[in-house]
């Protein structure tokens, strides 16, 4: 759709996985961070007339 | 000024100006007003702000969405707030400002024009005033181009209208080939041609040629729809007349035929809000939609497609008529006819309704 | 066409008098060219209503789901492929249903017709096997039937009903050259920022009038995701988000249930091809799952199963 890759994530953690979960917390915010504030899919107030 | 008697509708002069200088007289009006033109956009022509004359397309019999946006946008912001507390503004609703300059819709086809003034009965009453509506019809002046080939789906001439009626234009064209008449309407008609330089007038052969033209394209259009009998129904055997069944089958409540029509009007307002920041916002709606009609209760007293169906109908061909005393809220465009991906033909519509015996 | 006609007409008036249906669902012939209209109809001597051309492009199984009768229903390739997927979601049940396939050589998609005629407006379309003559004022222009098919029958790979009662002809080869995802490649190869451009002005036109979701035979939820208020998933607007959201969310939920019946397209009122979202989602699943939507019945919609080998490269 041309939103940035590295936006969108899919993990499984189960509920036994704390130290996967922060891991992948962790890295998911790195990446994200790293890519910058978002410009797409982004709606403040409608566009509209 | 003369009064015409064909009609009793006063005229002023007809101007004329060369069909070669069409495009100058666009960019002419382009230095002074905000112009809108048809213009094709692949297989269809919708009306769009001219960047410069040569851009406007006049071929098409008529636009594929109407013109209704312009009186009447599909998504307004009404107001503005804001929702923090500690503010004491907070909650308070204030308009948002629009910018609305004199513009000038150029190529307006007769029933789109005559649309408005039927939407007028809804926007603009002696008890309600609907400032988004009033402020853009005032601001708007309506150049309609005369129809010298309507298409196969038109009945104009059915519906109160025709393919040369001037109701509520500024200024009726007439093409002739190698001249355009222009017959001034109104005073704003007469200011905006006076602005593009046309002020030619009209010969007597224009003239007759030009009503030669209105006589073709209305025989051309055919028989009329049955429409006499459709305000002395009984409103209640029509309502549940047996024939519904069989028309609301293939309805998908798409609602396309609303949202292409240059009658309907109906509407839905919301909130948005993002973080303290709100606006009312006012869309389309439709009645074809099931949410259309359901109660916060959570009743919907049109829950059943057929429910929706007959009332579509029910509005523009009775409930209409009855109410308002000017005919149906149907401007015979043919949109609806020709968009509708089940075919269903509100022509059909007319016969079955106005011969209904019951 | 006329053979195709009067079998559906036959087999409609023979399951009506002896009572194996409440209804049939078909089509007669339309009031404009190039058009037909979805009728039901309840009595044997109805069945001379009932019409079959290259204009029966509406998808009959967008009107099955919930509905407690027999129903008769006249169906193509794509259009039955949908039906098994409305039996496996329990829209249906197979017992009420007296499939009456037809093997589909493609439909005409009129608005490629009306592009090619330039502004002059047809007053008749007849066909032959493989040319459309149509006739207008002072006209007559004679066209070739395969270039003007809709974009999904182009491209069709499941042109015969994989199921159903009885046939109204014999099938018909299936196309094998055929590459379905040519224009999907293409949108891949582009960088985030050209995509994000394409699909703004793919989607810049639509009017949010819903035509392709209630066309849509899988698109049956009883409150929709743009009609849910608490919480509002969308703004309801013309805003490019909102509207933008609402097209490859409604993809989303149809990725493994689309069958590319090409009805989405044909009613938008301002000609979007979005099939090309759907089709991205039918590549994936194909090339993840080795599944085509609805070819049997005995095959769940891989979304709605689990298999310990699921594909999921895309999982941390």
């Amino acid at each position: 759709m041309g939103i940035e890759p590295g936006r969108l994530h899919f993990s499984w953690i189960s509920s036994a996985e704390a130290s996967k979960f922060v891991e992948v917390a962790r890295a998911v915010s790195d990446e994200v961070r790293k890519t910058g504030p978002s410009s797409k899919l982004i709606k403040k107030l409608p566009e509209v007339a | 000024m003369y009064v015409n008697p064909a009609d009793g509708i006063p005229r002023m002069a007809k101007r004329a100006f060369k069909k070669a200088a069409l495009i100058d007289v666009l960019n002419r009006l382009k230095e002074r007003y905000r112009l809108y033109a048809p213009v094709r956009q692949n297989d269809m022509t919708n009306y769009q702000e001219l960047a410069s004359g040569d851009q406007a397309d006049f071929s098409a019999s008529n636009t594929r969405l109407s013109p209704k946006s312009f009186m009447h946008p599909q998504s307004l912001c009404m107001f503005a707030f804001g929702t923090d507390k500690g503010s004491d503004q907070a909650g308070i609703l204030r308009e948002v400002e629009k910018d609305l300059p004199r513009s000038v819709v150029f190529g307006i086809r007769p029933c789109d024009s005559k649309a408005f003034q039927l939407v007028d009965v809804n926007f603009n009453t002696p008890e309600y005033q609907d400032p988004w509506w009033i402020r853009r019809r005032q601001s708007t002046t309506l150049v309609g181009m005369a129809c010298n080939s309507p298409c196969s789906t038109c009945f104009c001439t059915s519906v109160g209208s025709g393919p040369f009626s001037p109701d509520g234009l500024d200024v009726l064209l007439t093409d002739l080939g190698d001249d355009v008449v222009a017959e001034v309407m109104t005073a704003w008609g007469s200011e905006v041609l006076d602005h593009a330089d046309i002020r030619g007038r009209a010969t007597d052969a224009m003239t007759e040629k030009a009503t030669a033209l209105q006589q073709e394209a209305e025989r051309s259009l055919g028989s009329l729809l049955p429409t006499e009998s459709l305000r002395e129904k009984n409103l209640n055997a029509l309502f549940n007349a047996p024939f519904w069944d069989d028309v609301q089958f293939a309805c998908i409540n798409c609602g396309v035929c609303t949202f292409v029509c240059p009658t309907c009007w109906c509407f839905d307002v919301q909130d948005e809000v993002r973080n303290q920041q709100g606006v009312r916002v006012r869309n389309w709606d439709a009645c074809m939609y099931p949410l259309f009609t359901h109660h916060g209760s959570g009743h919907n007293p049109r829950h059943q497609k057929l429910q929706r169906v007959r009332q579509r109908f029910m509005h523009k061909l009775k409930y209409f008529v009855d109410k308002y005393d000017r005919g149906v809220a149907c401007v015979g465009c043919g949109r609806c006819v020709q968009q509708c991906p089940v075919n269903i033909d509100i022509r059909q519509l007319f016969r079955l309704m106005n011969d209904f015996k019951g | 066409m006329e053979a195709y006609t009067e079998k559906i007409r036959e087999a409609a008036q023979r399951l009506l008098k002896e009572n194996k249906v409440d209804l049939v669902m078909g089509f007669q012939r339309g009031t404009i060219p190039m058009m037909s209209q979805p009728v039901l109809i309840r009595k044997a001597n109805e069945g001379e209503r009932l019409h079959w051309d290259s204009h029966c492009g509406s998808n009959l199984a967008n009107y099955l789901p919930k509905r407690k009768e027999r129903i008769a229903v006249v169906a193509k390739g794509c259009d039955s492929r949908n039906i098994v997927v409305q039996i496996l979601e329990n829209q249906i049940r197979r017992e009420q249903l007296y499939i009456i396939g037809v093997p589909c050589l493609g439909m005409i998609d009129r608005r490629q017709v009306l592009g090619a005629l330039q502004g002059r407006e047809p007053l008749s379309v007849s066909e032959t096997n493989a040319h459309l003559v149509i006739q207008g004022k002072g006209f007559e222009e004679k066209l070739e039937r395969s270039l003007f098919l809709q974009d999904n029958c182009a491209i069709c790979i499941h042109r015969n009903p994989v199921l159903f009662d009885e046939l109204v002809a014999e099938p018909v080869p299936e196309q094998t050259e055929v590459d379905r995802y040519e224009d999907v490649k293409g949108i891949e190869k582009m960088t985030a920022d050209e995509r994000w451009q394409y699909f703004r002005e793919l989607l810049g036109p639509c009017i949010r009038c819903y035509a392709c979701r209630n066309a849509c035979p899988m698109c049956y939820c009883p409150t929709c995701f743009v009609d849910e208020s608490t919480p509002q998933w969308l703004g309801k607007s013309i805003d490019p988000t909102d509207t933008t959201t609402f097209h490859f969310l409604r993809a989303y939920h149809l990725a493994g249930r689309c069958t590319d019946c090409g009805n989405c397209q044909r009613v938008c009122p301002v000609g979007i091809n979005m099939r090309q979202l759907n089709k991205k989602l039918e590549k994936e699943i194909k090339e993840r799952y080795g599944y085509e939507t609805g070819r049997s019945i005995e095959q769940r919609p891989p979304l709605d199963t689990y298999r310990p080998d699921d594909a999921q490269q895309f999982f941390k």
